[in-house]
């Protein structure tokens, strides 16, 4: 396997700084995508989920992000800038059901929703 | 390019959505005045359109690509089978809204729309020279008798509709399955290039391997078997029967089980003659016991509709043997079946519907001797039956005489008469006892419902619309049928010479394959070997 | 039968015999049938105009008696049109063929030939012998009926007409049809007409029951019929009888082996004429057949429609002398039926009954004497027999009709006496003499023809026995009816009427309970010229014994047509060729004293038992014999228990089995699909806690699945990248 390094403004300016490689980036944005995997899994408050949600979002726009300046190509960051758009949008929507699933049983408890039991 | 079938296909459609924007009083006068519309215009279609004298070639030819990337074409076209097909299903379609004036009284529109929808369809699998629209029309006839046995039938309708439409639909899975096997192994020998035109298809699919074609024949029988249907898979069918209204029995009798040998002739027979040649006797086997089975057991039914079902599965194996037979008698005699068959058991199931109107039992321990009260009842259903028992001078004899006759002498190899085939004497002479059989059971059912003493439901009222005997509208609707039976049993001679055309190339198919099956059991030769190697087709090749 | 066992080796060596014979007799070519004139396509067409125009009486609600003139009219012309046919064929023994149209047609070119087969009618002396007294009959028939249905004006009445008009063109298909199709057509056709007409009295349930075994048996009967004609099309490549026969004669000609098929379709053939024929084992509809009304007993029942079987293996003689051991089962069928039928008949109390038995036993004599190789002696016996029977149907109708439905022989007596009666008590007379067999009378001349004929044909010497035996037990059975019901003591009791129409019915039913005003109604002069005329008819017809030179015209009829077959045996005209000698004369001269004694011996018994000395209707001298004899007159009175023990032996099992088919489709092949249906939901069940509906576990599931995903690739590139 070969390292490919990325270019950084950095990289001119501090050569004893170890370089920042693809695999940190992707690192950092697996690390943020188990967060949210665990939050969401194992906490029962939905905004505290929907948070979570949002979380993982952003630990594959990084991954994305990164992919793009390896490339050196934009898909990446054009595919980013949609998801942001679109959580945004969801954002509103998700809270907006978050409000309404509270006015109807007085609590965020994801349990209190399991009409769906088979 | 002909529109002719094209506006077969769409004229009902047209009606089914006039009917669905109009007020529900009217729902029963346009079902009626659309497929009486549709009716003259086939037999006008039929008559000017159709050369008689050339019956075995496809006409009225019209094609349009639909999904081109899979090579899939918008194709309809006819012979002579499926053109007397395509008229038995528009007679019927002014026949079923006319006897259901009085029977349907609520959600009307939804039903003369969905006996017009499902018209369409019918003629659609009939017409259709595309492997992938036969498949849609066939499978899509399955939506609107569903509604018709769902929300329109007796007290078990939900459950029959059910096991109606997963029993066949299973079926037909199965037959996709077998198609998309032949269409693929056709597009291989085509460089990739896919097509589902029937005629190629049919050309191509022969030369699939033995072992291929006996897989692909099953699944196909899988599919167009239950439809028959045929011993074992034919108990969806009394069910069905029992619980369907008037209308939807009779679609059921008098089209929808043609879909299967229909199939059977179009598909099964030219896609894989190899192991059709080497399985018929098997085939043969179970149409027999199907005919003899069903026939005792009609004897103990109670229920004169189911009784009737029955019957419809002893009657449809002689249809099957007949086309089991690979010779010209069977074959031409089986798709008379499919008519006549279409004609007196959809009058029996009309017959029994109008009692029913009247007496809402259909059980024979409570009805019985109504010749003392509706003679003309009476005598339609005498008329009726007997052309059910197969009554030489109506039409059941002509098409069971020469099934039977086909089967005989299928592989009879003494005498001037016999014919290379795979059956022989002894399927005939077992099919044959079906005739006593039917004898026994349709006299029963006559004796019990039509002669004998009066004997009428106890909470017996007299229907408040309906008269006592058969009204105008009711003997109007069987009239046509009868005289048709009678016309085909006495003159049937002009349709039998007009059905050798499209059956002719079936049987020298078959002839074909015999001979070449002689030559691989000699010694082979290098020549034979190259000779029966499979053949890459050039782009050429291909319509 | 152990007879028959013994005489395998003689009948061995008929068959070498009689296959010599067939090249000598002049059945080594075969002439092509001639264009007929047009007008001879009429005959079968009158009674079709006539059934539709009954038909049409109806629907339009006729109430007259329209519909039975009409037929006696269109019936009459086709009488007069097969009278002038008979002249037209007859006279140089032409065999012509008359065209309708082509019935059904296939064209099978790619396998070598085409099934083509016409409706269109064959003239030979057979057809015209058969068709003058069907039609001549059913003309006389229908004007008794004209009178005798008439209590059922209206809706029943034009049924009744309808029905026996479509039988009449039945009959006509079936006897005049050129192909064994057609033959087909009548033959179903008849037995159709025969099942609406017992059925007449739809009401009553007994008479729809006997209808429907009538129709079920004889379709026992017609799947051997039909499978012979499947066989003959495969054999021949055709069904036409001139194309058959000519490849018969060939065949002789060339003395060739001869095909198994065709030795094969004698024996088909036989089952279809034992059924509708009422011979042994599926005679017993016939006996229940008089259900019906009368007229349809006479002309159905006796005289026309049962000889069909006779007509059936004459028509296809040529096949049948090819086979010998299929002419002996014939033979011995027609015998111990002949019996069999005379002691049931003996025993019966029904005038009807009785004669329905009886001709169960005359036909048995018929396809005796077609076993025994003379189809002309078979056909004289039908001729003469059609007749007489006719006669005394239509006597016993008459008194059924007068007496409100009366027929046991117990209750009535001295019938002849009455006022009013003299016409049907000579007929009755006349038509029992016959019968009887008495010297000199028709029944007489053509059934020493046969039993004659029993005894010279080596290996039937115990037949011959056996139909001297039935011969005297027919002249007792018959006298017995004619000394206990027309002469003696005048006796009578009104029967509990059942003719059909409602209104009639009540008013019978009054007449019936109040004994004292019951008058019988003597016939009418309808009834009365037709029994006069068939008495007559029925005298005269032994005449035609000594016109023609081959055993009387009805011989020379059968002599021309493919029927004819020279018995190396025959005896004919008083010159003995070399057969054997019976009581050292001529068998048929020997038989004239023999059988006449017989049948006077038959007649005395009768007297003796059932006329001097009785005092009563109800009683007489045969009572104590009947004490004596227990069981066996008890169980001939009771049918032998025939139809018990098909009852048991055949409708039982196969209901039993229907019963079980009914539950295996329920519950195993049915319950086959329906276990299918529940398998996915079984498994529904077991998988279906797993769906709590808390997304957070569908949640743990995806990231468990992807997870499982995951390292599945991981594991892969790790195996894959070392590769």
């Amino acid at each position: 396997m070969t390292t490919l390094e990325l270019t950084t403004l950095a990289q001119s300016g501090a050569e004893a700084l170890a370089p920042i490689t693809l695999y940190h980036y992707l690192f950092v944005s697996a690390v943020m995508f188990a967060i949210g995997v665990i939050g969401f899994l194992s906490r029962r408050n939905m905004i505290i989920m929907f948070l979570c949600t949002e979380i993982m979002f952003q630990a594959a726009g990084l991954a994305l992000i990164a992919f793009s300046r390896l490339h050196f190509n934009h898909s990446g960051d054009v595919f980013v800038i949609i998801v942001l758009t679109v959580a945004a949008a969801e954002a509103a929507l998700a809270l907006g059901l978050v409000v309404y699933l509270f006015r109807r049983k007085g609590s965020l408890d994801a349990l209190q929703w399991a009409q769906l039991s088979g | 390019m002909s529109l002719i079938l094209l506006s077969l296909m769409v004229l009902p459609l047209i009606g089914a959505a006039f009917i669905a924007f109009n007020k529900a009083e009217w729902a029963k006068w346009l079902g009626l005045g659309w497929s009486l519309i549709t009716f003259i215009w086939s037999v006008i279609a039929a008559l000017a359109f159709f050369d008689w004298s050339d019956s075995g070639s496809m006409q009225m030819i019209f094609r349009r690509e639909w999904i081109p990337s899979i090579g899939v074409d918008f194709s309809l076209g006819v012979d002579a089978v499926a053109l007397l097909l395509i008229l038995l299903t528009t007679l019927l379609g002014p026949i079923c809204m006319a006897a259901s004036f009085t029977a349907i009284n609520e959600r009307r529109r939804l039903f003369y729309a969905s006996l017009l929808v499902l018209q369409a369809a019918m003629t659609g699998v009939f017409a259709s020279r595309d492997l992938a629209l036969f498949y849609f029309c066939f499978e899509f006839t399955l939506a609107p008798m569903y509604v018709l046995i769902n929300l329109y039938g007796s007290t078990n309708r939900q459950a029959a509709a059910t096991k109606f439409f997963l029993y066949t639909f299973t079926g037909s899975l199965i037959a996709l399955a077998g198609f998309l096997y032949t269409g693929w192994k056709v597009s291989l020998w085509n460089g990739g290039l896919w097509s589902f035109d029937i005629a190629t298809l049919t050309e191509y699919a022969s030369r699939m391997s033995a072992t291929e074609q006996t897989w692909v024949m099953f699944a196909l029988l899988a599919g167009f078997a239950v439809k028959v249907p045929l011993f074992p898979v034919h108990t969806w069918l009394p069910l069905a029967h029992t619980e369907a209204p008037t209308a939807g029995s009779v679609i059921l009798a008098g089209v929808l089980l043609k879909l299967g040998t229909y199939g059977i002739f179009r598909f099964v027979l030219p896609f894989t003659p190899v192991a059709v040649l080497q399985y018929a006797p098997a085939i043969a086997i179970l149409s027999i016991i199907g005919i003899i089975y069903a026939g005792l057991i009609c004897w103990v039914q109670r229920d004169v509709k189911k009784l009737v079902a029955y019957s419809s599965v002893s009657h449809l194996g002689f249809c099957v043997l007949g086309l089991v037979a690979l010779n010209s008698a069977g074959m031409v005699g089986s798709v008379m079946y499919m008519v006549n068959h279409g004609l007196s058991t959809g009058a029996l199931f009309l017959l029994i519907g109008f009692m029913y109107e009247r007496y809402h039992t259909r059980s024979l321990n409570e009805v019985g001797g109504l010749a003392s009260r509706m003679p003309i009842w009476a005598f339609f259903m005498v008329f009726f039956t007997l052309a059910s028992v197969g009554l030489p001078g109506l039409n059941g004899f002509v098409s069971e005489f020469l099934c039977m006759l086909g089967a005989y002498q299928s592989g009879a190899t003494w005498g001037v008469g016999g014919t290379a085939g795979p059956l022989g004497p002894w399927f005939a002479v077992f099919a044959a006892t079906g005739v006593i059989v039917s004898a026994i059971y349709l006299l029963f059912m006559v004796g019990r419902i039509v002669f004998g003493p009066l004997q009428e439901p106890a909470d017996h009222h007299a229907h408040e619309v309906l008269p006592t005997d058969l009204s105008v509208r009711e003997i109007s609707t069987l009239a046509p049928l009868a005289i048709l039976c009678l016309v085909l049993g006495v003159y049937p001679a002009p349709l039998l010479i007009a059905l050798e055309g499209p059956v002719a190339e079936t049987v020298a198919m078959y002839d074909e394959v015999r001979a070449n099956s002689a030559i691989a059991e000699a010694p082979p030769t290098v020549d034979t070997i190259e000779g029966e190697s499979v053949v890459l087709l050039e782009r050429e090749d291909l319509p | 039968m152990l007879d028959l066992l013994q005489n395998l080796p003689t009948l061995t060596t008929l068959a070498a015999e009689g296959a010599d014979a067939a090249q000598s007799a002049g059945m080594t070519s075969y002439e092509f049938p001639g264009v007929g004139k047009d007008w001879m396509g009429l005959i079968p067409l009158m009674p079709l105009i006539s059934c539709v125009l009954c038909g049409l009486f109806w629907f339009l609600g006729v109430k007259s008696k329209l519909p039975a003139f009409t037929t006696v009219l269109f019936l009459g012309v086709s009488f007069v049109l097969t009278v002038a046919a008979y002249f037209q064929i007859h006279p140089e023994g032409l065999v012509q063929r008359v065209m309708w149209f082509n019935w059904l047609a296939l064209d099978t070119a790619s396998e070598g030939g085409g099934l083509y087969i016409d409706f269109a009618f064959y003239f030979d002396s057979l057809t015209i012998l058969w068709m003058l007294f069907v039609s001549g009959l059913a003309t006389l028939i229908a004007l008794y009926a004209s009178e005798y249905m008439a209590d059922d004006k209206g809706p029943g009445y034009c049924r009744f007409f309808f029905a026996f008009s479509l039988f009449v063109f039945a009959m006509s298909c079936l006897v005049m049809g050129d192909n064994l199709v057609l033959l087909f057509l009548g033959w179903e056709g008849v037995g159709l007409c025969s099942y609406l007409l017992i059925g007449y009295y739809f009401k009553k349930p007994s008479a729809v029951e006997a209808a429907k075994k009538a129709f079920i048996m004889n379709r026992i009967g017609d799947l051997g019929l039909l499978i012979g004609i499947m066989m003959t099309w495969t054999q021949f490549g055709s069904l036409e009888y001139s194309e058959i026969f000519s490849q018969i004669a060939d065949l002789n000609a060339s003395g060739e082996e001869i095909p198994w098929a065709i030795t094969i379709i004698p024996y088909l053939f036989m089952i279809g004429a034992f059924g509708k024929s009422a011979q042994l084992p599926l005679y017993t509809w016939l006996p229940d057949a008089m259900e019906g009304p009368t007229p349809v007993s006479a002309l159905i029942h006796a005289a026309t429609m049962v000889t069909a079987g006779v007509y059936l293996i004459a028509r296809m003689y040529p096949f049948f002398v090819l086979n010998p051991t299929a002419l002996a089962i014939v033979a011995w069928i027609g015998g111990l039926t002949a019996l069999l039928a005379a002691t049931i008949g003996m025993a019966q109390f029904d005038i009807k009954r009785i004669m329905a038995y009886s001709t169960v036993s005359q036909l048995g004599y018929m396809f005796l004497g077609l076993g025994v190789l003379t189809s002309a002696g078979g056909a004289f016996h039908v001729f003469t027999h059609a007749f007489f029977k006719a006669t005394l149907f239509l006597c016993c109708g008459a008194v059924m009709h007068g007496f409100a439905g009366q027929l046991d022989l117990r209750k009535l007596s001295g019938v002849m006496k009455m006022k009013g009666w003299g016409i049907v008590g000579i007929a009755m007379l006349v038509g029992c003499i016959n019968l009887a067999g008495l010297p000199f009378t028709a029944g007489f001349f053509s059934k020493d023809m046969i039993i004659a004929e029993a005894f010279v044909t080596p290996g039937f010497g115990l037949l011959g026995w056996i139909a001297l035996l039935t011969a005297g037990l027919t002249a007792y059975y018959t006298f017995r009816v004619f000394f206990r019901v027309f002469i003696g003591p005048v006796e009578y009791e009104p029967g509990d009427d059942h003719h059909g129409a409602e209104e009639s019915q009540d008013h019978h039913e009054e007449e019936a309970h109040d004994h004292g005003h019951f008058h019988p109604h003597a016939p009418g002069w309808a009834i009365n010229a037709v029994l006069a005329i068939l008495a007559v008819a029925s005298i005269l017809v032994a005449g035609v014994y000594f016109m023609g030179d081959h055993g009387g015209w009805a011989g020379s009829m059968v002599h021309d047509s493919t029927a004819y077959y020279e018995s190396p045996y025959a005896a004919h005209d008083g010159e003995a060729h070399g057969s054997p000698a019976l009581f050292g004369l001529d068998p048929h001269k020997a038989m004239y004293y023999i059988s006449g004694v017989v049948a006077l011996v038959g007649i005395l018994f009768a007297w003796f038992l059932h006329l001097a000395g009785r005092k009563t209707a109800a009683t007489s001298r045969a009572d104590a014999l009947k004490v004596k004899l227990g069981p066996i007159a008890r169980a001939a009175e009771n049918k032998w228990y025939v139809d018990e023990i098909y009852n048991a032996i055949i409708r039982v099992p196969l209901l039993v089995a229907s019963h079980i088919f009914a539950l295996i489709d329920k519950l195993i092949v049915d319950g086959l699909v329906d276990g299918a249906g529940w398998l996915p939901r079984g498994v529904a069940k077991g998988l279906r806690p797993s769906q709590n509906g808390i997304f957070q576990n569908y949640a743990t599931g995806m990231a468990g699945g992807l997870a499982l995903l995951l390292i599945i690739v991981w594991a892969m590139s790790m195996t894959g990248g070392s590769g």
